[in-house]
């Protein structure tokens, strides 16, 4: 066994050496590419708009706070919105991350202990993320102390606090992570079943919200739940945590300050405790492939070129999980969402939404695309694609077909996975709405080209940003300047045109607005195509 | 200084990658471990230096058990991967560090270890680039370096001359002599049987999972070339089926 000091020594020569591996300034430092270097310069002026975008909107919820005279509930908010972004980043990151990671096996030939290599890992992801949670926590903590005027003390509990804030829900993200590994790790198809367990996890969150708001809803708390202070601070009495940061911050709680540190340092040794026991075990199994030797030549099928491309980029999202979970994931939720809506009903669906806000349910229905397109365009595989090629860049490359057929291959199987899912929501919520047939082909046919705007202009992201110097697919698959790139203006964007929708089809013919609509995305979808078109000749 | 007993290691539904396996490699060995595709070379060695886990058999390197004293079997131990997956955004000479640094080299023993075999390699120059910027060989070669930079008293080698060009394969096995001749034992899969035959002075070979030969060179070849014995055996194996 290894000593505390040695332990203690190695996890600091291995956190350095995975945190200079992915370093930026390192790459900056020593690479010779000019290209490269403006990259990298161009990535962190985005990572900086998106910080300041972050902090902008934090500062904005403060000053709602602070105009309702709310703003003793903005350190619980803060430490919610915190633990959640924390949960959900760390959840999905755990594979790939801290499991089935690329260099395993030059790390565990070395003498490090199991858990050692795990807490690493772990802490590389906490300093890795840790910008983010910070410029939630300092632009709400600079509204807090603008309104509430609180004592200088606050500042620095703050400022201390905020990094062990995110401590807690990435260790339960974490073990939630390590059980799901652990259970797949005991099953043949050990990648199907760990994708299968994550998604039902994940859905299981999204409904999450939903039933909680019915159960509220039938215990008749309904009163409690009127001031959005009180409804967080009964999920501060749920998630201890926020309730320990904020009675620090706002009651100067030594208790709630030791009890959120004490906290997460004690769960962070018990966590990789447990993870450190299995970590070998699991990591063997999921980098391991079962092989059954059985195979016998039958008939083949022969595909044209661009369908081999649509193919290959089906085989590569089944063999990962984290692709599949982060690629597919939007596709399930918008199925799950016509089912539910079929089963519940549309208007109770809306009436749950919008908290039983008194206006015709009608109105939204030239929304229906757009609501679907909020889940089907959270992700494009065509974003990820290009650059999850990695080191296997050379294949294509060395295929004598051009790039611009490769790139019809990677946007055709975005088309595949896309089209039926968002036409099974479309026709759900048109049936269960009650959608006269023309309006439903009409939300069809914009669905359709939603689609192929979101495919092409992910394609134009992933292609334009293409990296293929990744250590790990989770780099690329959620960290990538292409998929930021691809959501960010993608998502504002769909909201900002569902609102309009609804305000516009109150004054305008709602038929006339979808038609309009259609041609605006077509449009975009086709100048999207002609820009990977015109990219692939430079490739 | 590495004793496998009867390991055995299951995928899936199971079909056995290794079954069985017993093999004994003393100080001052050169032993090669051949066998052709998917016969377990790779997932044998993976658990010998710790990487893979394993339930049935035991194995001991230096009187340590993989199982239940990994760390220690790694202190005295070497792994050379056959596709070596370095930190691609470090410098060579920052990975080298990140080595020493793990076993705690002191900075001049370092220093004149990476000088010393840098130079035979004719890397010294490149230290100071990314890996990601090195052909494959380049990264076999940091890889070696970092393999003999704490003097392992036992160096496993998963096919080591693939991506090797002439001179760097040759003075990879004048470093494998010199290792052995000063104590250390080596064990290592190939599938280049000139090679094995000329430079290991013990031999095992390993089919669907099981040891199906083992011994000193001589005893295996008896009089025939490496090559005829393995060959022969797979044409055997080839008939029966």
């Amino acid at each position: 066994m290894l000593s505390g000091r040695q332990t203690m020594s190695n996890n600091l020569i291995l956190l350095r050496t995975l945190l200079l591996s992915t370093s930026q300034r390192n790459i900056y430092r020593y690479c010779g590419d000019k290209k490269k270097r403006g990259k990298i310069i161009g990535g962190l002026i985005g990572a900086s708009l998106i910080y300041a975008m972050i902090m902008a909107y934090c500062i904005m919820i403060c000053i709602g706070y602070g105009a309702t005279g709310m703003i003793g509930s903005a350190p619980v908010m803060c430490a919610l919105i915190i633990s959640l972004l924390a949960f959900l980043f760390t959840f999905f990151k755990t594979n790939g991350y801290l499991f089935n990671f690329r260099e395993y096996d030059m790390l565990m030939s070395l003498p490090f202990e199991a858990r050692t290599v795990a807490g690493c890992k772990f802490l590389y992801m906490y300093i890795k993320s840790l910008p983010w949670y910070l410029s939630v926590s300092l632009a709400m903590m600079i509204g807090y102390g603008y309104y509430a005027r609180p004592s200088f003390l606050i500042y620095p509990v703050w400022v201390i606090l905020a990094f062990f804030l995110p401590v807690i829900p990435m260790l339960i993200a974490s073990l939630l992570g390590f059980l799901i590994a652990r259970i797949s790790a005991g099953f043949r198809k050990t990648n199907i079943i760990q994708t299968v367990l994550m998604m039902v996890f994940v859905i299981i969150c999204f409904s999450l919200r939903f039933i909680i708001e019915d159960i509220f809803r039938n215990n008749k708390v309904e009163a409690t739940l009127e001031k959005t202070s009180e409804m967080t601070s009964n999920a501060a009495d749920i998630y201890l945590p926020a309730k320990w940061f904020a009675d620090a911050v706002t009651k100067h709680s030594a208790a709630g300050m030791l009890l959120l540190a004490g906290t997460s340092v004690l769960l962070f040794a018990a966590v990789f405790r447990i993870v450190g026991n299995s970590y070998r075990s699991i990591n063997s199994a999921l980098r391991s492939h079962a092989a059954a030797k059985k195979y016998r030549m039958t008939g083949l099928k022969e595909h044209n070129v661009v369908n081999a491309m649509a193919f290959k980029e089906y085989k590569r999202l089944m063999g990962s999980t984290a692709y599949t979970v982060n690629g597919a994931m939007g596709e399930i939720l918008a199925i799950l969402l016509g089912l539910i809506t079929l089963i519940i009903g549309f208007d109770r669906i809306v009436s749950v939404v919008t908290a039983n806000a008194p206006f015709d349910h009608a109105i939204l229905r030239p929304a229906i695309p757009l609501i679907i397109y909020f889940f089907i365009g959270m992700a494009a595989t065509t974003a990820m694609s290009p650059s999850l090629e990695g080191k296997n860049y050379w294949i294509i490359k060395s295929l004598p077909v051009e790039m611009k057929t490769v790139y019809q291959g990677k946007m055709l199987f975005n088309m595949y996975l896309t089209m039926p899912a968002m036409a099974f929501a479309t026709l759900c919520i048109c049936i269960s709405a009650g959608v006269p047939v023309i309006d439903t082909v009409l939300y069809l046919i914009m669905g359709v080209a939603l689609c192929a705007f979101s495919t092409a202009w992910g394609c134009v992201c992933g292609v334009k940003h293409m990296r293929l110097d990744w250590e790990n697919e989770i780099e690329v698959i959620k960290q990538g300047a292409a998929v930021a790139i691809y959501m960010l203006p993608n998502m504002f964007a769909v909201m900002g045109l569902t609102v309009m929708v609804v305000f516009l089809g109150m004054r305008m013919d709602h038929r006339l607005l979808t038609v309009i609509f259609i041609l605006i995305a077509t449009l975009l979808a086709v100048l999207s195509y002609l820009r990977v078109m015109t990219l692939s000749k430079r490739n | 200084m590495l004793e496998i007993r009867n390991y055995s290691k299951t995928y899936g539904e199971g079909k056995k990658a290794a079954d069985n396996v017993s093999l004994t490699v003393e100080s001052g060995d050169i032993y090669g471990f051949i066998g052709h595709n998917g016969a377990g070379k790779s997932t044998t060695i993976r658990a010998v230096v710790g990487v893979l886990d394993f339930t049935e058999g035991e194995i001991f390197i230096d009187g340590h058990s993989v199982k239940d004293e990994p760390v220690e079997c790694k202190r005295v131990t070497a792994y050379i991967p056959d596709n070596p997956d370095l930190y691609e955004n470090l410098t060579g000479m920052q990975y080298l560090n990140f080595v020493a640094d793990v076993f705690g080299i002191g900075a001049a023993e370092r220093e004149e270890i990476i000088r010393k075999y840098a130079d035979m390699f004719e890397i010294t120059d490149s230290l100071g680039d990314m890996i990601s910027s090195y052909s494959h060989g380049m990264k076999q070669k940091v890889a070696i370096i970092s393999a003999l930079i704490h003097d392992p008293k036992l160096m496993v080698l998963d096919e080591p001359f693939v991506g090797l060009d002439p001179k760097a394969a040759f003075i990879l096995k004048e470093i494998m002599r010199e290792m052995c001749r000063n104590g250390s034992a080596i064990f290592f899969s190939t599938h280049v049987l000139d090679v094995a035959e000329k430079l290991c002075n013990k031999v095992a070979i390993i089919r669907k999972g099981s040891i199906i030969a083992t011994g000193t060179m001589e005893e295996i070849t008896e009089g025939h070339s490496l090559e005829e014995v393995f060959l022969g055996d797979a044409f055997r194996e080839a008939d029966h089926e």
